[in-house]
């Protein structure tokens, strides 16, 4: 099929472009309490072709740059691939931006993915993820509600006219689980998963966590007032509120000056707390673009180190491309966690969507449920909802020494921020 | 449109027959689709024809001894059927051996009443008729006017996104095929202060083509003003208030506090409160609330990806909880009739009991009216956010501005970004004034839990309710 569209890109005229093929084969199993709902799986092949085409200068000079991508499948006959590729060669004229150098080439042999998520058919994986999944469910009054599992296995292959031919296989198993208990009060919490292995151990313990955290929402009251409280954080609402700086330091936030951050800068000020240190980490060899990843220190000690992104904005900032990153890892962490949590805090626990928003540095969303920890006391607590900000919470961020690994973070389990705003459900 | 389409759906009868020899239930869905999503900001003209809408492909559905299977792919030609029904075997055996033990949920196969259709919804101008350098100029322009309001204006956005599909649905009694077109645009303005920057966004979406461009003037000078107010804004204190909603809020309200939770296929899992609530008062008499294809929008269609033709479903009359919305297969569990709410990301993915156009009828107030009633409140504009909580009906919508009101007139101090939280039933049932207008806006795409992105709209009159925020 590639050989069909370099033939294609060559009829239309096109000289430069990218092609990125994917190859994706899943098992996918739904499940409402232990019972199986449905069953799917798929076999799709797509071809995303990015032409570029280059726009003269009306002085002279360097010439602008635009380009435009499109979808092709194997089943579309030569015209319709003809055609789609002269449309989107027309397109890119009209997507003229400032000049920039195409990725530099790569070319390696595919590098394949080991282990056994990777090797094994996709069906058996499935089928261990799902006892790993209900084996922790034997409780009675808490239990797993509903569930989805996809065990996923892919082929990326990346091609372009600078000579650019890499390719890399990937494996992934990911879903969703809904805990419930139904005394005294029937509640449930949402969990999401991810893994690059087949870690059955590491999914039986997220389950028995989240069968103990419903039990205490189950429990819950709604007697928070109103006001500024430490506010704990844990999981993935870590990962969350560090994507700020993620977001901050990025190439084309810097470029399009949503972020004024300069590398060597203190960016994240005077501190009380801990200084941040985020590294961004490669979880596939390539990125879509074909540049070799590797791992990039962001942050060292709240200083921004560099700036990361696409091969387009980090030309136009002159820095090397990075391409895209799909995970963060923190290197913080100063006290342990039972010190961390000591009264008077809030520890929030589970949010209905918890939500950073890199503008205006504002994070916020609905405690599900939450512990008030005060005189020794530990009291479950539900509603209300956190509004707090980066700006002023960077100021005192104490990490915990406990670790937490998801597919998108690794770094502290819980942060501690000091005096953030809960709207409380108790008045 | 779509001659794609025409070309293999001779080969898909084909296939179905062949499925038909082996399991008592067979269906497919094809899709052909084109999107294209044009977008200009300081960061530069971008405009991509991929990953924009689901994709071109194929989800066959078949129903063994187990229950329902389902197979997706984007490879076919008559010459394949025979490897196409030995994947689909060699899988479900494969599945089979590996959940052996595991007791399937009982799932009677849905009805496969006989239908032929052929549909296809209205548009003025095709975009891909306009022509990109038109599009692009047009929102250059825009950007233009938005960048020069102030120069406080760190960036404006301007964009326009269409989807055009063709679905084609087969099984023994069913051959539906319908082709839908709905653009949606945006324009957003970014205006900083310090490292904290604000954003203001005013969407546009129709169920048609690039007639849409033409009304896109009219929000530029009123997105800049929106980021630029937003900069004296302040944190919210927080406390119960009554409120007036925008249609826009209304609109969250509608679809994330109570439309998410009468999702059929959450009764199936004993995951929505509302199955018990069936005939009892949830809402004030004002709240009337429907789902459908009764109305122009984004997510109007004829049929669903599971071949059940759509209507307009009215969930609450008058205050009263009277049915959810329902898949095929939720339905065929519940021994209810699907409403035509079987929705799939892409045919990559499942179908699900998902919302289309949902909103709150009009009532008989006016804004000013109900602003003039507000002693102390605020006006309620722009959400931002929203997630369900079906099986306990908590609240959880953002919005980025509260206008303050006191003594019946806004005061001009604006608070943000607002967090709405509280008891479903106790907001609906607080709402004391509606107005004359419901106003859909189909410029989002909902999530079921936190995937499975499909085309929504909402919207309703604005509202009057007590909410508690913070």
């Amino acid at each position: 099929m590639i050989e069909r569209i370099k033939s294609a890109l060559a009829r239309c005229g096109v000289a430069m472009w990218r092609v990125n093929e994917t190859v994706e084969e899943t098992a996918e199993l739904f499940f409402v309490k232990k019972q199986l709902d449905t069953r799917r799986s798929k076999d799709v092949r797509k071809y995303d072709v990015t032409v570029f085409r280059d726009v003269a200068a009306p002085g002279g000079g360097k010439p602008a740059r635009g380009f435009t991508s499109v979808r092709l499948i194997a089943f579309m006959d030569d015209a319709q691939m003809d055609e789609e590729l002269k449309g989107a060669y027309y397109a890119a004229q009209f997507a003229a931006n400032p000049y920039f150098d195409l990725p530099d080439s790569a070319r390696a042999p595919m590098a394949r993915k080991t282990g056994e998520l990777a090797e094994a058919p996709l069906a058996r994986s499935a089928g261990k993820m799902v006892k790993a999944l209900f084996a922790p469910d034997v409780h009675g009054d808490a239990f797993v509600n509903s569930a989805e599992l996809f065990v996923s296995r892919s082929v990326h292959h990346i091609v372009s006219s600078e000579g650019t031919d890499v390719s890399y296989t990937d494996a992934r198993v990911c879903g969703e689980f809904v805990v419930q208990c139904r005394e005294p009060e029937d509640v449930e919490i949402h969990n999401t998963f991810e893994y690059d292995q087949l870690d059955e151990r590491a999914l039986s313990a997220k389950v028995e966590e989240a069968l103990t955290f419903v039990r205490d929402r189950a429990r819950a009251q709604r007697v928070l007032k109103s006001g500024k409280y430490d506010l704990v954080l844990s999981g993935n609402a870590v990962a969350e509120v560090l994507s700020y700086y993620i977001s901050r330091s990025s190439a084309s936030s810097v470029y399009a000056r949503y972020s004024t951050w300069k590398r060597g800068e203190d960016v994240q000020g005077e501190t009380a707390g801990e200084r941040l240190s985020l590294t961004l980490q490669a979880t596939a060899p390539y990125s879509g673009e074909g540049i070799p990843m590797a791992d990039l220190p962001v942050l060292e000690s709240g200083t921004l180190n560099a700036y990361h992104g696409p091969n387009r904005f980090c030309r136009y900032l002159n820095v090397k491309p990075t391409g895209l990153y799909e995970k963060v890892s923190c290197a913080n962490g100063t006290t342990p966690f039972e010190t961390l949590k000591k009264g008077p805090v809030v520890w929030a626990v589970t949010f209905s969507d918890f939500q950073m928003d890199a503008m205006s540095g504002h994070f916020g969303g609905e405690i599900r449920l939450a512990y008030l920890i005060e005189d020794g006391k530990v009291t479950p607590i539900t509603g209300g909802s956190v509004n707090g900000s980066i700006l002023e919470a960077q100021k005192n961020l104490v990490f915990s020494t406990e670790r937490y690994v998801t597919a998108q973070y690794e770094g502290p389990y819980a942060v501690r921020l000091k005096g953030v705003s809960i709207a409380g459900a108790g008045e | 449109m779509f001659p794609t389409i025409d070309r293999v759906k001779p080969g898909l009868q084909k296939l179905i027959a062949a499925l038909r020899e082996i399991y008592p239930y067979a269906s497919v869905l094809a899709v052909a689709d084109d999107a294209r999503a044009w977008r200009v900001s300081r960061a530069g003209v971008n405009i991509s024809a991929a990953g924009t809408g689901g994709g071109t492909g194929f989800v066959v559905r078949v129903f063994d001894g187990v229950g329902c299977a389902e197979y997706s792919f984007n490879e076919f030609s008559e010459e394949k059927i025979p490897g196409i029904c030995a994947v689909i075997a060699k899988r479900l055996a494969e599945q089979n051996q590996a959940l052996e033990g595991v007791v399937p949920l009982p799932t009677p196969i849905p009805a496969d009443e006989p239908a032929v259709l052929k549909k296809e919804t209205a548009w003025k101008r095709n975009p891909r008729d306009v022509g990109d350098e038109a599009i692009v100029g047009k929102i250059t322009a825009i950007r233009e006017r938005a960048m020069a309001v102030d120069e406080r204006v760190l960036d404006a956005q301007a964009a326009v996104t269409y989807r055009a599909y063709r679905k084609l649905f087969l099984s023994e009694h069913r051959d539906l095929d319908q082709t839908v077109m709905w653009t949606n645009a945006m324009v957003a303005v970014m205006a900083s202060r310090g490292q904290e920057i604000k954003m203001s966004y005013h969407p546009f979406s129709v169920l048609g083509g690039a007639e849409l461009l033409d009304e896109m003037d009219a929000g530029v000078e009123r997105a800049a003003r929106d980021a630029l107010d937003l900069l004296d804004s302040r944190p919210i204190p927080p406390g119960e208030y009554d409120c007036v909603c925008d249609p826009a809020t209304t609109g969250m309200i509608v679809h994330e506090a109570f439309g998410h939770g009468v999702e059929m296929d959450m009764f199936v899992k004993d995951r929505a409160l509302a199955r018990g609530f069936m005939g009892a008062y949830v809402a004030s008499p004002l709240v009337t609330m429907h789902d459908g294809s009764a109305v122009d929008e984004s997510a109007t269609m004829f049929f669903d990806d599971e071949g059940t033709l759509t209507g307009d479903t009215v969930i609450i009359d008058q205050g009263i909880l009277k049915r959810g919305m329902c898949d095929a297969l939720s339905a065929a569990r519940l021994g209810v009739t699907p409403t035509g709410n079987g929705r799939r990301e892409s045919y990559e993915r499942r179908a699900y009991t998902r919302m289309t156009n949902t909103y709150f009828q009009g009532g008989e107030s006016t804004p000013e009216e109900m602003i003039a009633s507000v002693q102390d409140g605020f006006l309620l504009e722009t959400p931002s956010s929203g997630m369900e909580d079906p099986k306990n009906w908590g609240i959880q919508c953002m919005v980025t501005t509260a206008r303050e009101i006191k003594d019946g007139k806004l005061t001009g101090k604006l608070y943000s970004p607002i967090v709405l939280t509280g008891y479903v039933p106790d907001l609906l049932k607080s709402v004391s004034m509606m107005s004359k207008t419901p106003e859909l806006s189909g410029s989002g795409h909902c999530g079921k839990g936190y995937k499975e992105w499909v085309k929504v709209s909402d919207g309703g009159p604005y509202m009057k309710a007590r909410i508690r925020l913070g």
